[in-house]
């Protein structure tokens, strides 16, 4: 067979694309994030409790008494558990793709179930989108759109499509034939026949799709927060990055509140929007719990929560003090990071968010995978990034994006990469060891992401040099899978093997030995390095000098890695000022400032 | 067409993938006459009901109404008739499930772009025609089929449309309900005097009610008559072997039995006497008690003709010769002795 080029045509095709419709994405990106900014606006300004109020009292209407209790009672919780912006940033995305889903799908199902053309030509396509594992098109999306809420929501749109187009066929096409004919015979315009009869009658089934639509993009909130929607997903990503078992519960809480109230919602919904659905519920026995105020009952609880919330809404925002010192170099102005969540990625981050906020800048911090994080830098979406490993462990990404990327130079070094093993299995000090105790270890190399640039060297070249490529099988998988056995074995005193490297935390948690590499396989450590978008450090001279100046000790690194760890997640920047208290003079060192009393006069850089 | 026109029939042309629904009907309704498509199902009396209002279109030929060729009007222009002038009753009710009685009454006038105000005032007086007054705030499904098909009715009425075409309209009803729907029918029709065009499978149904009747047959009129024409004078071996079921004692009257070569000025008895329109059943009654043939007179007292005893027997038992000649015609008991 010849081999068919696809994966070329497609990136040539892709590429075709970024270069010369970025105009129409850029104002497909500005519709979107406009929309997706208006209703987070909306729906974060509330107090948080008189949101949950508001959401209860539209349950309450739409469902009774006990749906609307439950409502307050969900909403509650997630506010409780600290997250309560998270999980509007999170609806308001979901309500942004819904929302454009259904102005895309409703129509094209009402043009696939009028004409068989459409249908067939239809069809394939939704499927396509459908099964097509949703990350290999989140990439070309994120060439498209950047990193952030278009992208997310345009990886939301193609899952959640399928379902509006089908339902909507389907639920036109369902209407009884013979009711399509007695509309023709009374002399119905095919127009009003479609308001009149097919809409009203497949309107239950369309409302079917419609709750489809929010619960698959609800579903794809975690895919989507790994492009830097934030949010829930946003939540859930760092978790799974972290190895936050309890974080991660708590963020999965939080979808599935959101989820159950939004399928109940628009279920109800459904049957209140139809009027068959309507009769149907009147006709049920009414109780206490599932009373339903009037309308205009709701209408008017709903905005006087409004209104209160709106009181509340003023009143905060008047408080807010803003702050002026002499080390003001930044003035308010943006600076975007993205990291990867390692270790030294983290810690580097939160290091110069503090570095960078005490110097009067507004940083954001955002964590991606590695493809993601690179990407989003080479778009100019990142300003910069503190977690390169160059020249090896990198490299595929460099030779991709390095042309539009500055490298702002090595900050640590060496790294180095490595095999490990706990301490209590014996007899195995270095590779030349692995070969004899293949089945003690059951065959079996605990790897991380295929993707890795550890992965392939491990299997090109460190398996080869010392001959265990038949003995063993290298598991892809990824970094918390391997922690996570790593943590599992190491407690129940089993031999395993594990790609690791260093620095690393694990090496303070756990007592392991690195493996030797006497043939010097694994290659010379790599620099860690700080990256940034291509013209960042010319247009911010102050900062881009700062970072090319910055280093750390090693004994600095695992110190403040520690401190980290210790302090738990979302402590990131308390720890970092905390741990800056403890070294003073570092701040300065870092970040200087020419001269601190007229320090008014210095540009921004 | 070609292949038709050429002689091929409809298996043949079936075997090509086609189906020709209907092939040759040609017939003519006049102002505020039932009539009548009568045929097996598959025999295209839908099809040809459709072409009437022209939900389809004819492949070949033309369909006139009120002088206009229906089939080269505009799609608007077809619409505007459907919703003014031609107006049908389904076989399933094909009422709006979304939609009250009373909005499903209203819907040909809101199509029409009545105000509301008057649509439901007239929607209200149809329903009261068909029997539905107080049903108004229902809905379809809270209505047996009779009911149902009222609305069905009422819907169609309510437009004041000339033309009703009603498709095998109370087929789905139960017998009972269905003779009480004849009934209401043939009782609006003396007063409404709408130009109604009914398909059914059913002859009786077909004979109760047609003023004509037209039997199709695999896409073909057999033949177009009255009642009694298709009763009596079967056109061919197909209408005959349909009406052998036939109640005919239901159907037939005095007018169509009697024997029309003997008339006079006036009875020539004072025994009791038939009109035309005496049925069948009430004739025996007449002839029991008669020693002679009943004699058939119009209004003004004129004899128009005779029924003959052997005649009644004769029809009923699906005969029309006469009777055959008998060596023994005094009906002497012939003793074996």
């Amino acid at each position: 067979m010849p081999r068919i080029h696809l994966g070329d045509w497609v990136d040539s095709g892709v590429s075709w694309l970024v270069d010369h419709l970025s105009w129409l994405f850029d104002a497909v990106r500005a519709v979107m994030e406009g929309m997706y900014d208006g209703i987070d606006a909306v729906l974060a300004a509330p107090q948080p409790l008189l949101m949950a109020g508001i959401l209860a009292v539209l349950a309450w209407w739409l469902r009774g008494l006990l749906a609307g209790v439950l409502a307050f009672a969900g909403f509650a919780l997630v506010d409780s558990l600290d997250l309560w912006d998270r999980a509007m940033s999170t609806l308001a995305l979901v309500l942004v793709a819904t929302v454009i889903a259904l102005v895309i799908s409703i129509p094209l199902g009402i043009l696939a179930a009028r004409s068989k053309a459409v249908s067939a030509a239809v069809r394939p396509v939704l499927d396509l989108l459908q099964t097509m594992p949703s990350m290999v098109l989140l990439i070309p999306a994120m060439l498209f759109f950047g990193l952030g809420t278009a992208a997310g929501v345009v990886a939301t749109l193609i899952f959640a499509l399928a379902p509006g187009v089908r339902m909507t066929e389907l639920g036109i096409r369902q209407v009884d034939a013979e009711l399509v004919e007695a509309a023709e015979a009374f002399g119905t315009a095919p127009r009003d026949i479609l308001w009149r009869v097919q809409l009203p009658l497949a309107l239950p089934t369309i409302m079917a799709g419609v709750n489809q639509v929010i619960m698959l993009g609800l579903s794809m909130v975690v895919i989507a927060g790994m492009v830097g929607t934030g949010g829930l997903g946003g939540a859930v990503n760092e978790a799974i990055g972290q190895l936050d078992i309890g974080y991660g519960f708590e963020a999965g809480v939080g979808i599935v509140v959101l989820a159950v109230y939004l399928d109940r919602v628009t279920g109800a919904l459904g049957t209140q929007l139809s009027p068959l659905g309507r009769r149907a519920a009147a006709k049920a026995p009414t109780r206490a719990w599932s009373y339903r105020p009037r309308p205009a009952v709701a209408v008017a609880g709903a905005v006087v929560l409004a209104l209160v919330a709106g009181g509340l809404g003023i009143f905060g925002s008047s408080t807010g003090t803003s702050e002026a010192s002499g080390t003001d170099v930044g003035k308010g102005k943006e600076i975007r990071i993205g990291y990867i969540p390692w270790d030294e990625g983290i810690a580097s981050t939160f290091l110069w968010k503090e570095l960078l906020e005490e110097r009067g800048f507004k940083v954001t911090t955002t964590q991606y995978a590695a493809g993601p994080l690179y990407t989003g830098l080479a778009t100019g979406q990142l300003d910069f990034q503190t977690d390169s490993w160059l020249p090896t462990t990198h490299a595929e990404y460099w030779t991709k994006y390095g042309k539009q990327l500055d490298d702002l130079g090595k900050w640590y070094g060496p790294t180095s990469l490595e095999l490990s093993v706990p301490s209590y299995v014996k007899d195995v000090n270095s590779l030349t060891d692995l070969e004899d105790h293949a089945s003690e270890f059951h065959g079996k190399i605990i790897g991380i992401e295929p993707s890795a640039g550890m992965m392939s060297l491990l299997k090109s070249k460190v398996l080869k040099e010392y001959g265990l490529d038949g003995a063993y099988d290298v598991v892809d998988g990824s970094t918390p899978a391997m922690l996570a056995e790593l943590k599992r074995a190491y407690a129940r005193k089993e031999p395993v093997v594990v790609t690791l490297w260093s620095p690393h935390w694990a090496y303070s948690d756990y007592d392991l030995k690195k493996l030797e590499d006497p043939k010097g396989a694994w290659g010379r450590g790599d620099g860690v390095h700080t990256l940034a978008r291509k013209g960042f450090a010319a247009n911010n001279a102050q900062v881009g000098q700062w970072l090319k100046d910055f280093s750390m000790t090693e004994e600095q690194l695992t110190g403040l890695e520690a401190r980290i760890q210790k302090s738990g997640r979302g402590k990131e920047q308390d720890a970092v000022r905390d741990w800056l208290r403890q070294h003073p003079g570092l701040v300065d060192q870092w970040a200087p400032v020419a001269a601190r009393d007229g320090a008014t006069s210095q540009a921004a850089g | 067409m070609e292949r038709l026109r050429e002689g091929a029939d409809r298996a043949e042309l079936r075997a090509d993938g086609t189906t020709a629904a209907v092939i040759d009907a040609s017939f003519r309704v006049a102002a505020g006459e039932i009539f009548v498509v009568m045929g097996l199902s598959g025999s295209g009396k839908s099809t040809l009901l459709r072409m009437l209002n022209g939900l389809l279109e004819p492949t070949a030929g033309s369909v006139r109404f009120d002088g206009r060729d229906l089939t080269a009007l505009s799609d608007r222009a077809l619409r505007e008739l459907r919703s003014r002038k031609i107006s049908m009753v389904f076989q399933h009710f094909a009422l709006f499930p979304h939609r009250s009685v009373r909005d499903n009454a209203a819907y040909g006038l809101e199509v029409q772009g009545v105000p509301r105000a008057e649509r439901e005032r007239r929607a209200d007086e149809a329903l009261a025609l068909c029997g539905l007054a107080g049903w108004e705030t229902s809905w379809p499904d809270e209505l047996s089929g009779g009911m149902q098909q009222r609305v069905g009715l009422a819907r169609a009425l309510a437009t004041d449309a000339d033309v009703l075409l009603m498709d095998e309209s109370f087929s789905a009803l139960d017998p009972l309900i269905r003779r009480d729907m004849q009934d209401q029918l043939l009782e609006l029709q003396k007063t409404l005097k709408k130009t109604i065009v009914f398909i059914t499978h059913d002859l009786n149904e077909a004979m109760r009610l047609g003023d004509r009747i037209a039997v199709m047959r695999d896409g073909r009129i057999v033949q177009t008559g009255t009642a009694e024409d298709i009763l009596l004078r079967p056109e061919n071996d197909y209408v005959a072997s349909f009406i052998q079921d036939v109640d005919r004692s239901r159907v037939l009257t005095a007018g169509a039995l009697m024997d029309t070569s003997v008339t006079a000025d006036a009875p020539l008895c004072g025994c009791e006497t038939a009109t035309r329109e005496t049925p069948f059943t009430r004739l025996c009654a007449i002839s029991a008690r008669l020693s002679h043939r009943v004699s058939v007179v119009d209004e003004a007292n004129r004899v128009i003709g005779v029924v003959p005893r052997q005649r009644l027997v004769g029809f009923l038992g699906d005969e029309t010769a006469g009777p055959a000649p008998c060596d023994n015609p005094e009906g002497k008991v012939i003793s074996r002795a």
